[in-house]
């Protein structure tokens, strides 16, 4: 008698067998004691990769209404709609023109058999202007003498193939459902508070990224949970009036944050290694903003504007040194 | 009107969104990601909608994750040290923050193949071995091989950091 191999003995447990293999299984185990502990090792081990696995589960989760949602698809579908008839309207106007010639061929001008076939297409008045040049060609005596059934069905099969085709609108890319950046100020989600000076200073003590001596134009804090340091944004202008943020807060906190930024920017304007060669920055990156970041523990220490990434790099080496000595 | 489609998202919204998030290791683009998951399933409405809407998952958290990869390419990392050279760092950096035991499970995961991986988080998910085979590709024989590998494979990394911490922690 063979033994119940491993696999099959967690596709029993998993409930992924036939009922005979099932009954198979369980005949077997009533009978031999060595796959009895094999079943119960595997249902332990089930039972801990199950328990292992749920520690991985996100924080908390708020489904939102499913009326939500399917709003959202309605407003997509009928954007998609838009879209399809645009192609249905060139489609059908190319297909009337084409229907036209074609008929020309097959119908004489004043026959009726062809009117209904000509109902299914509503733009043939339009195409019958066009036909009518070719009403002299010498195909038409031929063509006219075809039975009025098959006629119909040639007209039908022509007037099915000139049917407009609804072209497929491209795949939903996972760029366009980012809010776009904006141009203005610097794009935050969650919970944002702005906060005075010195009021933040009271906060977040020697921890409030800044850089000495600059003004300060704004400050956004995000706390987080369990008391821990929020994450801060401090907005500081220069004498050259372009405003620099330095900004301070757990790792995943700000790298989700400069991700949100870098998504909804098509062009990446973020420093790359300086191992890239400087003249691969693109020129029109004098305006944009470049990113610095500095890994500090857990937290992370970032500075962003529109500065050469040397200055930038210059900055967040002396804060950090800064903020260390404090 | 209720309809299949909203009885899935109900029972199965969270499933999809904790899959998400073992893969983007971010709860808040897991339930974006899947609230986008179920919208696409309104407007194509699929045959077998609890499938479709967990290989639409794990289509986006791949597109997902080549996108991290082309952020990461442009944001530049630097080490605490001030006079340390700056150098890229690893995606390891970016993960979201948990407590030690869930990042040793993390971890643990990570040392499976991407599709013992998968077929793990699928099972975990809730679909049966029919539906793991028809969206892995996997013969229906041979899900239950994957499994016990998938399961052996977890339980044994896992054990062996445990094991690695606790020599640890004796020398300390």
């Amino acid at each position: 008698m063979r033994h119940i191999p491993e696999d099959e003995l967690h596709a029993y447990l998993d409930q992924g067998l036939s009922r005979s293999q099932c009954v198979e299984i369980e005949s077997h185990l009533a009978a031999c004691a060595s796959c009895q502990a094999a079943r119960d090792g595997i249902a332990a081990l089930r039972d801990r990769t199950t328990a292992l696995l749920s520690k991985l589960a996100p924080p908390r989760s708020f489904p939102p209404e499913f009326e939500s949602l399917r709003r959202r698809a309605a407003s997509e579908v009928s954007a998609r709609r838009r879209r399809a008839h645009l192609a249905a309207w060139a489609a059908s106007l190319v297909a009337a023109v084409g229907l036209g010639w074609t008929a020309s061929f097959l119908l004489r001008p004043h026959e009726p058999v062809g009117l209904p076939a000509a109902g299914q297409v509503a733009t043939l008045p339009v195409s019958t202007r066009v036909a009518r040049p070719a009403d002299d060609r010498p195909a038409r005596r031929d063509t006219a003498t075809i039975q009025p059934s098959r006629r119909r069905a040639a007209v039908k099969a022509v007037a099915a193939a000139a049917l407009p085709r609804v072209i497929p609108p491209p795949a939903l890319e996972l760029s366009s459902i980012d809010i776009p950046r904006s141009d203005v100020g610097f794009e935050l989600d969650g919970m944002w508070r702005t906060m005075s000076w010195a009021g933040a200073q009271a906060e977040a003590g020697d921890q409030l990224p800044h850089i000495d001596g600059l003004p300060v134009v704004q400050v956004q804090v995000q706390t987080s949970e369990q008391g821990k340091q929020p994450l801060m944004v401090v907005a500081q202008q220069l004498a050259s009036g372009e405003v620099i943020r330095t900004i301070e807060g757990p790792t995943s906190d700000v790298s989700h944050l400069l991700a949100r930024r870098a998504m909804s920017d098509p062009m990446p304007t973020m420093t790359p290694g300086d191992s890239a060669p400087r003249d691969a920055v693109p020129s029109d990156t004098d305006h944009a903003d470049r990113t610095m970041a500095m890994q500090r523990g857990d937290r992370m220490l970032v500075i962003t504007g529109a500065l050469p990434s040397d200055s930038l790099l210059a900055m967040i080496r002396r804060l950090n040194a800064e903020m260390r000595s404090k | 009107m209720t309809d299949e489609l909203e009885q899935l998202y109900q029972t199965t919204y969270t499933a999809v969104v904790r899959f998400l998030y073992r893969k983007v290791w971010d709860a808040e683009r897991a339930e974006d990601l899947a609230q986008e998951v179920f919208v696409r399933a309104l407007t194509h409405r699929p045959e077998k909608p609890r499938a479709w809407v967990f290989a639409v998952a794990a289509n986006l958290a791949r597109d997902e994750a080549r996108a991290a990869v082309r952020r990461k390419r442009h944001l530049t990392l630097l080490k605490a040290d001030p006079v340390a050279q700056p150098t890229v760092e690893p995606a390891a950096d970016v993960l979201v923050e948990h407590d030690e035991r869930v990042a040793s499970v993390q971890q643990a995961l990570s040392t499976l193949t991407p599709r013992d991986r998968e077929i793990l988080l699928l099972w975990d998910a809730g679909l049966s071995y029919p539906e793991i085979a028809t969206q892995t590709g996997l013969a229906l024989g041979a899900v239950g091989t994957t499994l016990a590998r998938a399961r052996r494979r977890l339980i044994d990394a896992h054990d062996r950091q445990h094991t690695i911490e606790g020599s640890h922690a004796a020398h300390s």
